[in-house]
């Protein structure tokens, strides 16, 4: 810290102004000296939230700061697992389709409501109509039956096996009933969490500042006297913030990995999340005819030297895979991971045997941020003939070109999560990352056999795994490292599974 | 003004010599020439392709397959150098050609038409140039997403109004000259017209303009680069600088070599535009007619190639053995003003010193009106400013004293007038009348206040004083509403007005020597008599001396009581105004005094028998 | 000297009406397209429906621009898209830190420029080659070049300075100091001697006019008449040259913004831009332009007052 602070001190004397400001910089947040320092706790985020409204809430980098100022129903573990919260307990009936939740009877909203099953009830629905980027996490919901002030049952249409996960997500985040919908809550937030939004403090795209709520219901959860968000999008800037001890943990990037560690900053090792690779999303031949060949599609498996591209685009902080399941998700198959070994003169076999000999032009699309997975693609594919004509698409309007059928292809990172949801994301037919509608009866079948499940869905997954695996639906590089780094001096972290960054609940002071 | 083909290509390769000949010119030809090579040859000098990686090799320091090293990605800086600087140049030749391809026929058909168009695309122009460049691209960048040549295009549309004004005022200035008035009445349709005489006109103003825009450009497109808003797929120097400031921490020289190259490239750029500017400037022919001599030595002394002051060993300066200093000519005392062997030169800008004012010798006594006449360029202007002590900063004085009433004003070892010895009299002692009474006064002060500081400074007299004495001054100068005028602006008054206003401020302070710039030039002929009238008054009623400078016999002999003829910088005749004007011995003389006939001021040297300088 | 004014407010009026009007059919035409962005990539196609309806963009362009005028017209520049915010309290939170660092900056580059242009102008000799090659230098290397070059030296690796600002609310004047002194030194080497260099030409062309040497036939001191008569003269043009640059610098904040990590508005539109954030976009457009006009029109006036023509008619 010592090195950190002497900069500013430098800078301000050399101006000569120490006397003229010593007086007003009184009242400063962040990480100013003094006995409650350690108290505060300040991350870097990637970038902010478009919303405090629950009903807009989001998972992933974003659901941190939800977790912040709102409780969910379900308190997800690091490992996983899932720990009452505000639900006490939790049951389905016996054809998966009403789950009954039974509520804390002690616990009020910063606004002076009291939490309760009407509550629980006005939150759901305003998930489902507020068309919120999770606004799917409830599609299922038929409806919410409060069975008395502390026990709801929600009705689902069909079975749902993610349901108890989006619980502890963003269907899970409880807002008070009065302010859901209002414009005043998408500037602030009104729940039941351990912190409350310092509104006078925060500004919006700057830094965003959380007390203690004083009552809070459980004082273990709260572990620090004030939380600040800085909220940055570029990445060079969250780095520099991280090494001059402005923030106390963010994520970074692969070549910044040695300097943040370099400088004192710890690495949480081992925190995978996202997979890396190529979506061949036009497996029907829609836009590259030569696509719809399984062999085609495996061909470009072999071609991929999975450790090569590793060490060049992310320097080794991954694990190198041919499945798009994680091994914490249940529906992870060992043996998968061997299905595709690297292995040009194969590919080339299987191209010929396809009939392309002489290999074809592959459109590959990428936004900005992907150059070096491009470099590293066309390089390897340029081995086995196949000549890939780069496609840049604006990060903004990609998705509604992925959605409107542009593109073939798509280098991309996807979200390693619950088998179920990760099926919606990028395999069933209303999957986005699915845009040709690809899918056989095979397909279906399994499909819906994880949806009814329960218990079983995650082990079913396997079998969806098998078949996109087996048919080369995808060509997955890695499962990426979440390079969060962060000042082991001031706090400890831990993990949080399936999650970009920790759960707000994983940080804790160090004494 | 008939310019031949063979004349105007004789100028332009004048033009190329003299951009190579400036070092600093030379140097930005060189670096382009390096840079646009290196693009050009890329295919063929750079080992990989731009965008090709070494796999598992980022990062890699210089040396080995990789002259630069590698980057993030594991692509060949030096290669990738070599293919941005194809896009890079190419992109700014893009912006370049779309400025040019809009402004100048914009320019051109609103300066040779005007009316609406004129009014409304000049309004454009002016909005364009008000807008933030980077703002508009960053909206543009927004709507139609990455893309290295529609940035370029609508910058190229931002920069226009440059060509478009340029274009316009070039055009404005020579429609109405008389070879397109001729050109008009020959027959010519207004497009030939244009392209003949216009576009020559613009060419090289084009040139400069599209030198330093084209630096502007990449300047611009590495910046958007650099903000990460370009496509990934295209290599530019921005997108490198960009990554390597993303790898500051690990590779800082990633960052050095893109920077370089832009650096280089926008200087190398601005040199030349800078070079083409002098090299224009100082070709003959391309200034505007410089009126006085003492503009253009003005001109020379700003101009920005270095002037050498140096004078050639081979003029001998009699002043130089023996210093005058204390020790006026004995004859002084008895005059007002004496001027011996004056001589005052220019340095020519190639080392030498050009003389315009050679061995003059002359003398004022109290009271007396002394009317030195000669043409254009004769050196009786250069005469009188070095008696006023207000010779432009680039002449020197290389010979010659100048005594007034005992005091001698020339420095032998500065060459100039001694501005100490110079500062008690000027004002209070020896006042001055210009020629040209508008341009005279600060438009930015009323006619009270410009006239009655002086006497304030001078006289120490209190304002109040001073404004009732200018009141006074201006009565007399024959104003009739003396209040009015005081409280005037210079833009509020007429030219004889301001003429008689310039008189009042000469005599304010009760000199005993006006110097008079032909006062009666810039007026009408019935205020000439009256203006004439008026110094006549003031000589016999101050008793005040006047040095009156003219070309024109008739205010000579209106007033004059003795009179020095100048031709080419020296005296050739001086004597009673009487016996000047009915016995002229000189043929110089008789010549001026022929062409008074015609009432004009000759335009070109009546004599060319004689080699000297000529204006 | 009104109906100087009037003209002068109508013409930068139209501007920002022209502006605004492009710039929305610009826009807001991919609209449309960034509404899945908005909803996510787990959102239903009804989803991205619903929200091009909530967003109104499923209404024609010019109806919908129709209504962000009206809005407008009531302080109301719509919502961001992607943030909790809407684009009035980001411009406002933004726009103190953007212009803090724009007006110190031009502080230094008018009373250095002035100086060192003058003292050019004047004295000739080598102060005049340190701004004539300065000039050139100044306008051979962009400006973010030389920001880059600052930030990389003093702020990464000596660590005098942070490399991300500390602004925030709250926070003291000493972290506004350390965070603008490496950007406002960027800027001022950037721009200073050019704007010297305009000033220098400016004085000289001053000093060459004939009633300068009228003024010191009368026996006024160098002094004086440079004060007074030179510089009031040559303030005009300095006017014009230090407005242009200032206009110059609006843009030239957003690439500075991104260099130093400074919450102004530069990092707004960048990060609107690359999100497809098309309110705040649009918001970053119409306040600048409006500056621009409020500049220029402040500007006009000025020289509209210094000039008596103007003035006293």
């Amino acid at each position: 810290m010592k090195s950190r602070t002497r900069g500013i001190t430098a800078a301000v004397a050399a101006i000569a102004a120490t006397a003229l400001v010593a007086g007003c910089s009184a009242g400063g947040s962040g990480s100013g000296g003094g006995d409650g320092a350690s108290a505060t706790l300040t991350l870097g985020t990637n970038g902010e939230i478009t919303s405090w409204d629950p009903g807009q809430a989001h998972v992933g980098h974003q659901l941190q700061p939800y977790q912040v100022a709102y409780d969910t129903l379900i308190l997800r573990e690091p490992d996983g697992s899932y720990s009452p919260m505000l639900a006490e307990e939790w049951s389905y009936n016996e054809d998966l389709t009403e789950l009954t939740l039974e509520l804390r009877d002690d616990v009020t909203f910063s606004d002076g409501a009291a939490f309760d099953g009407e509550a629980v009830k006005a939150n759901l629905e305003n998930l489902r109509d507020s068309n919120g980027r999770q606004s799917g996490q409830v599609a299922a919901m038929e409806s919410v039956e409060v069975v008395d002030a502390d026990t709801v049952t929600v009705v689902l249409a069909q079975p749902d096996p993610a349901f108890e996960f989006y619980l502890s997500q963003a269907a899970g985040l409880m807002g008070s009933p009065a302010s859901l919908g209002t414009d005043a809550m998408i500037s602030t937030p009104v729940g039941t969490g351990p912190y409350v939004m310092d509104t006078a403090q925060t500004v919006s795209g700057s830094q965003l500042v959380f007390t203690a709520r004083e009552d809070y219901w459980n004082p273990d959860l709260q572990k620090f006297d004030s939380i600040v968000l800085k909220p940055f999008d570029e990445l060079t800037a969250r780095l520099n913030a991280a090494l001059s001890g402005q923030i106390d943990a963010g994520l970074i990037d692969a070549p910044s990995v040695e300097q943040a560690t370099g400088a004192g900053l710890t690495l949480i090792e081992d925190y995978r999340v996202d997979w890396s690779g190529l979506l061949l999303m036009d497996r029907d031949g829609v836009i590259v005819p030569e696509l719809a060949d399984v062999r085609v599609r495996q061909a470009l498996n072999h071609a991929i030297d999975r450790d090569t591209v590793l060490q060049s685009i992310a320097r080794g902080y991954g694990e190198v895979t041919n499945q798009v399941f994680g091994p914490d998700s249940g529906a992870y198959v060992d043996e998968l991971d061997e299905r595709y070994p690297f292995d040009p003169e194969l590919a080339r076999e299987l191209l010929a045997e396809a009939g392309y000999p002489d290999g074809f032009e592959l459109p590959v699309t990428a936004i900005p941020g992907f150059e070096s997975a491009m470099a590293v693609l066309t390089q390897q594919f340029e081995d086995i003939g196949v000549r890939v004509r780069p496609i840049s698409a604006p990060g903004a309007t990609m998705l509604q070109e992925l959605a409107d059928r542009q593109h073939a292809t798509l280098i991309w990172n996807l979200f390693q999560g619950e088998p179920w949801v990760a099926i919606n994301q990028m395999i069933s037919t209303d999957a986005l990352y699915n845009p040709f509608d690809s899918t056989s009866e095979e397909l279906q079948t399994m499909i819906e056999a994880v949806r009814t499940g329960g218990d079983d869905s995650a082990e079913l997954a396997q079998q969806v795994n098998d078949y996109v695996t087996e048919n080369a639906w995808f060509v997955p590089f890695y499962r990426a490292d979440q390079l969060y780094v962060y000042d082991a001096e001031k706090i400890s972290v831990e993990p949080q599974v399936q999650q970009a960054v920790p759960s707000i609940y994983n940080y804790s002071p160090v004494e | 003004m008939t310019s031949s083909d063979t004349s105007s290509k004789r100028r332009r390769s004048s033009v190329a010599l003299r951009l190579v000949r400036n070092p600093l010119g030379a140097a930005g030809v060189v670096i382009l020439l390096v840079m646009v090579a290196l693009a050009l040859l890329a295919p063929v000098l750079a080992p990989f392709g731009p965008n090709t990686a070494a796999i598992g090799n980022t990062l890699a320091a210089p040396g080995g397959d990789f002259l630069l090293g590698t980057d993030s990605a594991g692509r060949d800086t030096w290669s990738r150098l070599l293919w941005s600087g194809q896009l890079t140049l190419l992109s700014a030749l893009l912006c370049a050609s779309v400025a040019i391809a809009i402004g100048l026929p914009a320019g051109l058909i609103a300066g040779y038409f005007g009316k609406a168009f004129d009014g409304v695309s000049s309004w454009v122009a002016n909005a364009i140039l008000s807008l933030p460049s980077i703002i508009v691209l960053l909206s543009v960048r927004s709507a139609v997403g990455p893309s290295v040549w529609i940035t370029m295009i609508v910058f190229g549309v931002m920069l226009s109004p440059g060509y478009f004004r340029l274009t316009r005022t070039a055009v404005l200035s020579v429609r109405n000259e008389l070879y397109v008035d001729a050109a008009r009445v020959s027959g010519l349709s207004d497009a030939r017209i244009i392209t003949r005489h216009v576009l020559s006109v613009v060419r090289a103003p084009i040139i400069i303009q599209t030198a330093l825009i084209a630096g502007v450009a990449i300047a611009i497109q590495s910046g958007l680069e650099f903000l990460g808003l370009g496509s990934p797929q295209d290599p530019t120097w921005g997108a490198m600088l960009s990554e390597g400031f993303r790898n500051i921490y690990t590779t800082p020289m990633l960052m050095v070599w893109p920077a370089l190259a832009i650096g280089l490239t926008t200087g190398a750029f601005v040199l030349i535009g800078n070079a083409l500017r002098d090299a224009l400037e100082d070709m003959p022919g391309t200034r505007l007619s410089v009126k006085a001599l003492a503009g253009a030595a003005t001109a020379i002394g700003t101009a920005s190639a270095p002037v050498r002051s140096r004078i050639p060993s081979t003029v001998s300066v009699r002043t130089l053995a023996e210093p005058v200093d204390a020790t006026p000519p004995e004859d002084a005392a008895e005059h007002l003003l004496q001027v011996n062997d004056l001589e005052i030169g220019y340095p020519d800008g190639d080392g030498g010193l050009k003389r315009v004012v050679e061995g003059v010798h002359f003398h004022v006594d109290r009271g007396e009106v002394l009317s030195i006449v000669g043409e254009s360029g004769s050196g009786k202007s250069q005469t009188a400013f070095a008696v006023l002590g207000l010779l432009p900063a680039s002449a020197q004085v290389v010979g010659g004293t100048v005594v007034f009433d005992g005091v001698q004003t020339v420095d032998p070892q500065r060459r100039r007038i001694a501005d100490d010895r110079m500062r008690p009299l000027r004002g209070r002692r020896i006042s001055y009348i210009p020629q040209e009474p508008m341009s005279n006064l600060d438009p930015n002060y009323t006619i009270g206040h410009q006239l009655s500081r002086p006497m304030v400074k001078l006289l120490g007299v209190s304002r109040a004083e001073a404004r009732k004495r200018a009141l006074v001054l201006l009565e007399r100068v024959g104003i009739t509403d003396p209040q009015r005028t005081f409280d005037a602006y210079p833009h509020e008054i007429s030219g004889g007005m301001a003429q008689r206003v310039l008189i009042a401020g000469a005599v304010s302070c009760e000199p005993d020597l006006i110097i008079a710039d032909e006062p009666t030039t810039a007026l009408d002929v019935t205020v000439q008599a009256e203006v004439l009238d008026l110094l006549r008054t003031m000589r016999d009623e101050l008793g005040v001396a006047i040095l009156i400078v003219t070309h024109n016999f008739g205010v000579v002999a209106d007033l004059a009581d003795r009179v020095a003829v100048m031709q080419q910088g020296r005296l050739v005749e001086e004597g009673p105004v009487r016996e000047i004007l009915h016995h002229p011995q000189h043929p110089y003389t008789r010549a001026l005094l022929g062409s008074m006939l015609v009432g004009r001021e000759p335009l070109t040297p009546l004599t060319t028998t004689t080699k000297g300088p000529t204006s | 000297m009104i109906a100087f004014t009037l003209k002068r407010l109508g013409s930068g009026v139209l501007l920002l009406a022209v502006i605004c009007t492009v710039a929305y059919a610009l826009l807001f035409a991919n609209g449309p397209s960034i509404a899945r962005n908005i909803v996510g990539d787990q959102a239903t196609a009804e989803q991205v429906a619903a929200k091009q309806t909530e967003l109104g963009l499923d209404q024609p362009l010019p109806l919908r621009f129709l209504s962000w005028v009206g809005d407008a017209f009531a302080g109301d520049l719509g919502r961001s898209w992607f943030g909790p915010i809407t684009v009035s309290d980001a411009l406002v939170t933004r726009l103190p830190v953007t212009l803090t660092l724009i007006a110190t900056a031009m502080i230094f580059v008018t009373l250095i420029a002035t100086t060192l242009g003058t003292a050019a102008a004047v004295k000739r000799g080598w102060i005049d080659r340190v701004v004539q090659v300065g000039a050139i230098v100044g306008d051979a290397i962009p400006g973010f070049v030389v920001a880059v070059v600052l930030a990389t030296i003093f702020a990464v690796q000596l660590g005098l300075f942070p490399a991300v600002s500390s602004i925030a609310p709250g926070a003291g004047a000493d972290a506004w100091i350390a965070s603008l002194t490496l950007p406002v030194i960027a800027i001022v080497l950037n721009y200073v001697t050019a704007s010297a260099q305009q000033i220098r030409s400016a004085v000289i062309q001053q000093r060459e006019r004939d009633f300068v040497r009228t003024l010191r036939s009368r026996g006024l001191g160098d002094g004086e008449i440079l004060l007074r008569h030179v510089l009031r003269g040559a303030a005009p043009a300095g006017l014009t040259v230090l407005s242009l640059q200032f206009v110059g610098l609006l843009g030239g904040a957003v690439i500075l913004e991104r260099i130093f990590a400074i919450p102004g508005i530069g990092q707004l539109a960048i990060t609107a831009t690359v999100n497809g954030d098309i309110p705040i976009v649009m918001g970053v457009v119409v306040y600048t332009v409006a500056l621009v006009v409020i500049v220029n029109l402040v500007v006009d006036l000025l020289n509209g007052w210094l000039n008596p023509k103007v003035r006293v008619s």
